[in-house]
């Protein structure tokens, strides 16, 4: 019953992301294929990316960048991997502490089973979410793979394939310990994208080329790697994988059967001092509800534009005067090498924003569906007047968030002693708020119908 | 002349086809405490959201002191309190955070009272939300509705999930204020909380309010219930003007007696009667007759009557 439950809504999620994958794989290989035409183009790619030290941190080590498989890998390996991984915590956490915390696990336990039983079959419904993730990223890297101009054997596909869920099957397991560990869903994802983000640092360290390669095998991340699909597989960094995926979820399985239902195996802070300051109205309300997830998102946008002045003048020098260039500037992005990268990693960044954007609004819609602004609006305070200051906070947050993906890309570009200003970079920023406010505005619009 | 604390006019709310409320009109004067009875979907709630302009009627119009529902609903949410039976909160607050931001959003407190509310309904409030049961948030939004002592309760089953010693504290204040001169509209499924409290009642059915007075004029209404035993045979009451239900076990029999008892005195002076017992149905007994619950439909006539 648990397990059909878990299932369904993990396999549903698992075909939607499945399919994400494996057209990201595709694309990434189909359109190396028309950009990198010649081999010279292909080494002059390799050359460039192959040995640089901060795209290996950043992104992983590139070999084989004169070969579509060897591209693809590197295009798609990091990306994935995180993605994967943001995806099995969230869904796992979300089944298995988001509907302890519903109290919809209370129903099913006052059935004929144990909650460790129930654990169980979550997990088992969450395997199978995975196994649609693999089978569906499998079968359209196989079909992308017959292409000629691609040219990847099944075999190797399907071994591609493994190696991108590979960290979801982790992060489902990490997810289904967190949410023994953690008092509510938001904590238990949080526990998790911790657990993230150091795996992320130590991997990035041991491929920074500093002399500590060996740290590749302290991280869950750095396993993946070891992988090395379609380039040089080494099958043999599956045992870590499965070795901890099953041991971490044998761990939640049994503090499940453990703990008492609805309470966290960490202690919870269940009471605490008062903390006033903000709670003078909805408008402070808005800031105090949202601040943690929009701090979150912050550190996302500053790391992830860091890494973009990372790297922006190394790939800068590859693509001037190539035919990605031409290919970025129908993007919209002028200019040449550095800036044009510039140009098209700030469309990567306004995503980022428009999500945020997209958050706070369900966030707001949330309030509402769940009942709590019934107690503002009960008060002397219009529906109007309070959408009107959520907005003011959301439009706030975008700009601050503008301002933050282009401080740090210029911190990054710095590093590098890239030319670019900081008030150029600034203004990069904040160009790309817009398309988010244009996301919150819709957003607004669908709560006032 | 002073306004109503609560008037409306043909208040009507239709969802397709089905009305949650058809032509309501009610009036409630300042400083009543009137309860509101129904069963589930009867329409007390959709009665209640309505006059706090959080929908819109499909026809007719409510006021609030005065002050038009739909229009000027944050004027008159300035006057009023609202506690609702479901109490969803924001988990990550604690019960004094909860406090402080809802008083500061109604604009006034009657800071010693909250703490004696506090201290009334035993309520620990450096507790985060999440932590507490059911009864503690419910006792989190009744504390911030009284403390604000607003001129008008609307209160839409208050006590859902409080204990027995917790429904006390709620009655006591609801008594203090009415002593105040507070105006209280009281929806509940609890009979006995709504005879102790109400001046007044109103019966919700099918959308339709089907009764609206006060407990004795719906008693009067209402048949008396009349149980006598005799020494010996018991004669036929059921031609006795008046009387009806007529059940007869043994020496015993009970029967229902509406307008004048003096005929059925009559009957039963000639008759060697024991013991005599008469009482007047409570409001448990008045809505179950109303609503068929006890399966008398004569006795659902006499109260409708």
């Amino acid at each position: 019953m648990v397990a059909r439950l878990t299932a369904r809504k993990a396999v549903r999620s698992g075909v939607l992301w499945g399919y994400i994958f494996g057209i990201f794989v595709a694309s990434s290989a189909l359109s190396y294929t028309t950009i990198y035409k010649t081999r010279v183009e292909r080494e002059h790619l390799a050359a460039a990316f192959g040995s640089n030290k901060a795209s290996s941190a950043l992104f992983g080590p590139a070999p084989q960048l004169q070969t579509v498989a060897g591209f693809t890998v590197f295009k798609t390996s990091l990306t994935l991997m995180i993605l994967g991984a943001v995806w099995a915590l969230l869904t796992s956490t979300r089944l298995l502490r988001g509907e302890e915390d519903a109290g919809r696990w209370e129903l099913l336990l006052s059935g004929q089973t144990t909650r460790r039983g129930a654990a169980t079959q979550a997990l088992a419904g969450l395997g199978a979410g995975v196994l649609t993730l693999w089978a569906i990223t499998a079968l359209v890297t196989v079909v992308t793979g017959l292409s000629s101009k691609v040219d990847i054997a099944p075999g190797p596909a399907i071994y591609f394939a493994l190696a991108l869920v590979s960290s979801a099957i982790m992060f489902m397991a990490v997810g289904v310990l967190t949410s023994q560990l953690a008092a509510t869903r938001r904590q238990a994802a949080s526990y998790a994208a911790v657990f993230l983000g150091v795996s992320y640092a130590i991997r990035l360290t041991a491929d920074a080329g500093i002399g500590l390669h060996w740290l590749i095998w302290a991280s869950p991340l750095g396993w993946v790697e070891q992988l090395q699909p379609l380039t040089a597989p080494q099958p043999l960094a599956l045992l870590p994988i499965i070795v901890f995926s099953a041991g971490v979820a044998l761990v939640g399985v049994h503090l499940a059967g453990v703990r008492d239902l609805g309470a966290s195996t960490v202690p919870d802070r269940a009471r605490g001092h008062p903390h006033l300051r903000l709670l003078f109205g909805p408008l402070g309300l808005a800031i105090r509800l949202i601040r943690t997830t929009v701090i979150g998102w912050w550190v996302a946008i500053a790391v992830t534009a860091l890494l973009t002045g990372l790297v922006a003048k190394a790939a800068g020098g590859t693509i001037s005067g190539s035919s990605v260039q031409q290919i970025f500037s129908r993007l919209g992005a002028s200019g040449a090498g550095t800036d044009a990268f510039l140009g098209v990693s700030f469309l990567i960044l306004a995503v980022l924003i428009a999500f945020v954007a997209a958050g706070q609004m369900t966030a707001a819609r949330a309030e509402e569906s769940e009942g709590r602004l019934d107690h503002i609006l009960v008060r002397p305070i219009s529906r109007s007047s309070w959408l009107g200051g959520r907005l003011l906070v959301a439009t706030a947050v975008l700009a601050a968030s503008g301002a933050v993906a282009g401080a740090f890309t210029w911190v990054g570009t710095a590093t590098q002693h890239s030319d670019v200003s900081l008030t150029t970079l600034l203004g990069a920023g904040l160009n790309i708020v817009p398309p988010a406010d244009c996301v919150l505005g819709i957003g607004a619009l669908t709560i006032g119908v | 002349m002073e306004a109503a604390a609560i008037r409306t006019e043909s208040l009507t709310k239709r969802y397709g086809n089905v009305a949650a409320l058809d032509h309501l009109d009610l009036e409630v004067a300042q400083g009543e405490v009137v309860g509101y009875l129904g069963p589930n979907g009867a329409g007390k709630t959709t009665t209640i959201r309505l006059l706090l302009g959080l929908i819109h009627p499909t026809e007719g119009r409510g006021e609030i002191f005065g002050l038009d529902c739909q229009h000027r609903s944050v004027e008159a949410h300035r006057r009023l309190a609202f506690v609702a039976g479901e109490a969803s909160l924001w988990p990550s607050l604690t019960g004094a955070e909860t406090l402080h931001l809802l008083g500061r959003v109604q604009g006034r407190v009657d800071a010693a009272y909250r703490d004696e509310l506090i201290v009334r309904f035993d309520l620990d409030p450096s507790k985060k939300i999440r932590a507490y049961s059911k009864g503690n948030r419910q006792k989190v939004i009744l504390i911030a509705a009284l403390m604000t002592r607003p001129d008008l309760l609307l209160l839409d089953e208050p006590t859902s999930g409080l204990d027995p010693l917790m429904e006390q504290a709620f009655r006591h204040s609801i008594k203090e204020a009415r002593e105040r001169g507070q105006t209280v509209f009281l929806s509940s499924h609890i009979m006995s909380e709504v005879e102790a409290l109400c001046d007044r009642v109103g019966i919700l059915r099918d959308g339709k309010l089907v009764e609206m007075g006060t407990l004795a004029e719906m008693r009067h209404l209402s048949a008396l219930t009349v149980e006598v035993t005799f020494d010996g045979s018991v004669p036929d009451l059921s031609g006795v003007p008046g009387v009806s239900s007529v059940q007869a076990e043994g020496h015993f029999v009970r029967c229902h007696v509406r307008g004048s008892v003096q005929p059925l005195l009559k009957v039963l002076a000639t008759a060697g009667v024991t013991e005599l017992l008469s009482r007047e149905p409570s409001l448990e007994e008045l809505f179950l007759a109303l609503y068929g619950g006890d399966g008398n439909s004569e006795a659902r006539r006499n109260v409708a009557g």
